[in-house]
C-alpha cells in the first residue's frame, strides 16, 4: 500500500510537471507537421507565462489569464509566421529571434508584476474525499490546466489523424508541392499551424505561471520550451505520443527530486541530467528499433538538408 | 544569410527599446543595481528595502537599476551611472565584483560598496552580513511549530553559504524539538520557480510541514506551502503576505544601518576600503514578524537565545555532529570564522546529499 501510495504520488508529480510541456509539445507537433520548425517556443512560453499571471493580478480570474497568454504569444507567433512566410527569412534564425523578443519583452512588460500575489485557480472543497490518502491526492492533482491539457492533447490527436484538415496539414509538411498542386492553400495551413503553435505554448506558459507555480519572474521557464522542442522528436511528430513523451520527462524529474528526499548518495547536478539522459535513451532506442527516419515531415528533413 | 542577420537584428532592435534608461537628476549621487527585480519580497527586495532608507534619511537622491546581467552588461551601467555623475556606486550582486573592479580601477573618484565580495581596490570596499545566527532563532520558531517533527530546507546549491544556514536552521530546531529531522531539497538554481514548487509538493508529500529555504526569492515556495496547508519560515524578506495561514518567521536582511554608515562615511571623507562585515548584534540581519502558528511558549527562549548571541555567545561551538554521527567539533570548542566560511559538512539529522 506504501509503495503503491509511492508511486502514484510520484507519477502525479510527474504529471504536474509534464502538463506545461504536454501543451508546448502539441503545439509544436502541430506546427512542425505543416512543415515548420518554431525555435522561439521558449519566448512564446514565456510571454505566455507574463501577460497570464498579469491577467489573472488584475482581474483575478485565471481563466481569463489562460487566455491573455495563449493570445500573447499567438501575436508573438505572428512575427515568427511574418517573417517564415511574408519575408522568407530563416525559419531557425526567426525561431531565435522571436525567443529572444519573448524573453525580453515578458522580461520588461513583466517588471510590475514581480512580487504580486494571485490565487490561481482555488481548488474546491472535496470534504472527505480529500483526505483519502490515494483519492486525496489524485483530486488535488488534477487541477484545471492539467484536465485541459488532457482534453488537448486527445483534441489535437483526433484532429490530425482524423479530420480532413488535419490531412491537408500532414501534406503540406509533407510536401508542400504536392499539396500545392492538389489545391491545398499551402500559405494559409501553414499561417494557421504557425498561429495554433503559438497559442499552445502561451497556454503552456500560463499553466505554469497561473496554476503551477503561481508566481512570474523573468525568464521563469528555464529552458523548458526548449526542452518540449526536443521531446518532439522523442515523441516523433505523433501527437498521441506527446503525452507519454512529456509524461517520461515529468515522472523521472519528479522521481529525481524524491530521490534527493531519500538521501540517495548521488551528486544533485547528475539526478537533475537523467531526465534528459533518459529522454535520449529512448529516442536512441525507438530510432534504433524504426531504422527509419523517425516520422521526420519530409519537407522539415529538407530544411535541414538545405542548412549550410 | 542577410535575411538571417536582418532577422535577428531586428529583434535586438526593438529589445534595445526595452532597456532602463538612466534618467537621473544632476544632483543624484547614489546608485543601486539589483541581478534581479527589486519586488522578488528576496536578495534584491531586501537591498532595495536598505535604498529607500537611504534616501529617506539622508536626504540623498538614489537610482536603481534591475535585473543586470553579470556580465560587461553591469559595466555599461555602471559607466552610465558614473557619466550621469553618480559617486557611489552599489553593485549588489556577488558575480559583480570583477566588473566592478574593472569600473573602480578607471574612475578613482567614485567609490564602489560591493556585497559580500573578497578583494579590493582602493575606491572598492565590500558589505555583507553573517545570518546564521537568525537562521537558528528561525529554526528554534520551527522547531517548536512543527507537528511531525519533519522540517524541509530548498535550496540552490551545495555551497558553505547554502550549509551554514541548513545546518543553523537545524540545531535551532533541535534545540527545542530534539527529534526534528531536516530534508534538503537542491534546486541546481538560485530562481527556478518551477522546480521549486515541485520540490515544496515533493516534500509536503512526505509529511514534512515546516518548509524553509535559501534561493533568490521565497514566494513561490511560500505560497506552495500555504496552498498545501502547511507552514513556511521565509528567507531574506518578511514574506508573511504570501502564506498567512501557515507562515512562522524567517531571517531577514536589515541593510538600511550599514548602507546609511557606508554612505556618511563617504560623505565626510572617513571611508576606508575595508570588507565591512556585521551579525545580529549590529542589527544588520533581523528576524521577521511571527506567524500565527509559533506557540508562545517558545517566544521567550528564541528571545533569551538572541540576548545571547548580541552578548557575545558563540553559535558555533561544540558539541557538533555531522550527518553520520561522527563529532566535528568537539564539546567547548568554537569553530574559527575562516572553517565557518568553507563550512562543508551537514549536521546529524539532516538527510541530503552535500554535492
Amino acid at each position: 500500500m506504501e509503495i503503491l501510495e509511492i508511486v502514484l504520488a510520484i507519477f502525479l508529480s510527474g504529471l504536474r510537471a509534464a502538463t506545461p510541456l504536454l501543451y508546448v509539445l502539441l503545439g509544436e507537433t502541430v506546427t512542425e507537421r505543416a512543415g515548420i520548425a518554431n525555435l522561439g517556443v521558449e519566448g512564446q512560453m514565456l510571454s505566455g507565462a507574463c501577460a497570464g499571471f498579469a491577467v489573472t493580478a488584475v482581474t483575478g480570474n485565471p481563466w481569463l489569464g489562460l487566455v491573455a497568454g495563449a493570445f500573447a504569444a499567438t501575436l508573438l507567433s505572428c512575427v515568427h509566421a511574418f517573417l517564415c512566410l511574408v519575408v522568407g527569412a530563416n525559419m531557425f534564425a526567426a525561431g531565435v529571434a522571436v525567443w529572444v523578443l519573448g524573453g525580453g519583452l515578458s522580461a520588461f512588460f513583466g517588471i510590475p508584476f514581480v512580487g504580486k500575489r494571485i490565487d490561481g485557480f482555488i481548488p474546491p472543497d472535496f470534504g472527505a474525499l480529500g483526505q483519502l490518502p490515494l483519492l486525496g491526492t489524485l483530486l488535488r492533482t488534477l487541477t484545471p490546466t492539467v484536465l485541459l491539457g488532457l482534453a488537448l492533447w486527445a483534441a489535437t490527436g483526433w484532429f490530425l489523424y482524423r479530420t480532413r484538415s488535419g490531412l491537408r496539414l500532414r501534406a503540406v509538411g509533407e510536401s508542400a508541392d504536392s499539396a500545392a498542386t492538389m489545391g491545398v492553400a499551402v500559405k494559409r495551413v501553414k499561417w494557421l499551424a504557425i498561429l495554433a503553435g503559438g497559442a499552445f505554448s502561451g497556454l503552456g506558459g500560463a499553466a505554469l505561471s497561473v496554476d503551477q507555480v503561481r508566481n512570474w519572474i523573468e525568464w521563469m521557464t528555464a529552458g523548458r520550451g526548449l526542452v518540449a522542442v526536443g521531446l518532439v522528436i522523442v515523441a516523433r511528430w505523433n501527437p498521441w505520443l506527446a503525452l507519454p513523451a512529456a509524461l517520461l520527462f515529468g515522472v523521472v524529474e519528479a522521481l529525481t527530486l524524491r530521490m534527493q528526499t531519500w538521501g540517495v548518495p548521488i551528486s544533485s547536478y547528475l539526478l537533475s541530467t537523467f531526465p534528459y539522459l533518459v529522454c535520449l535513451a529512448v529516442l536512441v532506442w525507438g530510432y534504433v528499433r524504426a531504422r527509419t527516419r523517425g516520422g521526420m515531415p519530409r519537407d522539415l528533413a529538407q530544411a535541414f538538408a538545405r542548412t549550410e | 544569410m542577410i535575411r538571417q542577420i536582418l532577422t535577428l537584428a531586428t529583434a535586438t532592435f526593438l529589445l534595445a527599446g526595452c532597456q532602463p534608461k538612466v534618467e537621473a537628476p544632476a544632483e543624484t549621487r547614489v546608485g543601486f543595481i539589483y541581478v534581479g527585480p527589486r519586488t522578488d519580497f528576496g536578495y534584491n527586495y531586501a537591498m532595495d528595502q536598505g535604498r529607500m532608507a537611504v534616501e529617506k534619511d539622508l536626504g540623498v537622491k538614489t537610482v536603481f537599476f534591475e535585473n543586470i546581467p553579470e556580465n560587461a552588461e553591469v559595466e555599461r551601467v555602471m559607466e552610465r551611472m558614473i557619466a550621469d555623475g553618480i559617486k557611489i556606486i552599489f553593485p549588489t550582486s556577488y558575480g559583480y565584483l570583477d566588473p566592478a573592479l574593472n569600473v573602480a580601477a578607471k574612475h578613482p573618484d567614485v567609490k564602489f560598496m560591493h556585497a559580500g565580495g573578497f578583494k579590493l581596490a582602493p575606491n572598492l570596499g565590500t558589505f555583507f552580513a553573517d545570518i546564521d545566527e537568525v537562521e537558528y532563532l528561525s529554526g528554534m520558531a520551527a522547531g517548536a511549530s512543527t507537528k511531525t517533527g519533519k522540517l524541509g530546507f530548498i535550496a540552490a546549491h551545495p555551497i558553505p553559504q547554502t550549509l551554514r544556514n541548513i545546518n543553523a536552521f537545524t540545531l535551532g530546531a533541535q534545540s527545542v524539538n530534539p527529534k526534528a529531522t531536516m530534508t534538503v531539497v537542491w534546486t541546481g538554481s538560485w530562481s527556478d520557480p518551477t522546480k521549486e514548487a515541485e520540490a515544496a509538493n515533493t516534500l509536503a508529500d512526505q509529511g514534512v510541514d515546516v518548509l524553509t529555504m535559501h534561493v533568490d526569492g521565497p514566494i513561490t515556495i511560500a505560497q506552495t506551502a500555504e496552498k498545501r496547508g502547511i507552514m513556511v519560515c521565509g528567507y531574506h524578506a518578511d514574506a508573511s503576505s504570501f502564506a498567512p495561514k501557515g507562515w512562522v518567521t524567517g531571517a531577514a536582511w536589515n541593510w538600511a544601518p550599514l548602507m546609511e554608515k557606508i554612505v556618511k562615511s563617504i560623505h565626510d571623507t572617513t571611508w576606508k576600503s575595508v570588507h565591512l562585515r556585521g551579525k545580529l548584534s549590529d542589527g544588520y540581519v533581523k528576524m521577521a514578524s511571527y506567524g500565527p502558528v509559533v506557540p508562545e511558549s517558545v517566544k521567550p527562549k528564541i528571545d533569551s537565545v538572541k540576548k545571547a548571541y548580541e552578548t557575545g555567545a558563540k553559535l558555533w561551538s561544540g558539541p557538533i555532529l555531522d550527518q553520520a554521527g561522527t563529532i566535528v567539533l568537539a564539546a567547548g570548542d568554537t569553530l574559527p570564522m575562516a572553517k565557518i566560511e568553507s563550512m562543508n559538512f551537514l549536521v546529524k539529522g539532516v538527510v541530503g546529499s552535500l554535492k
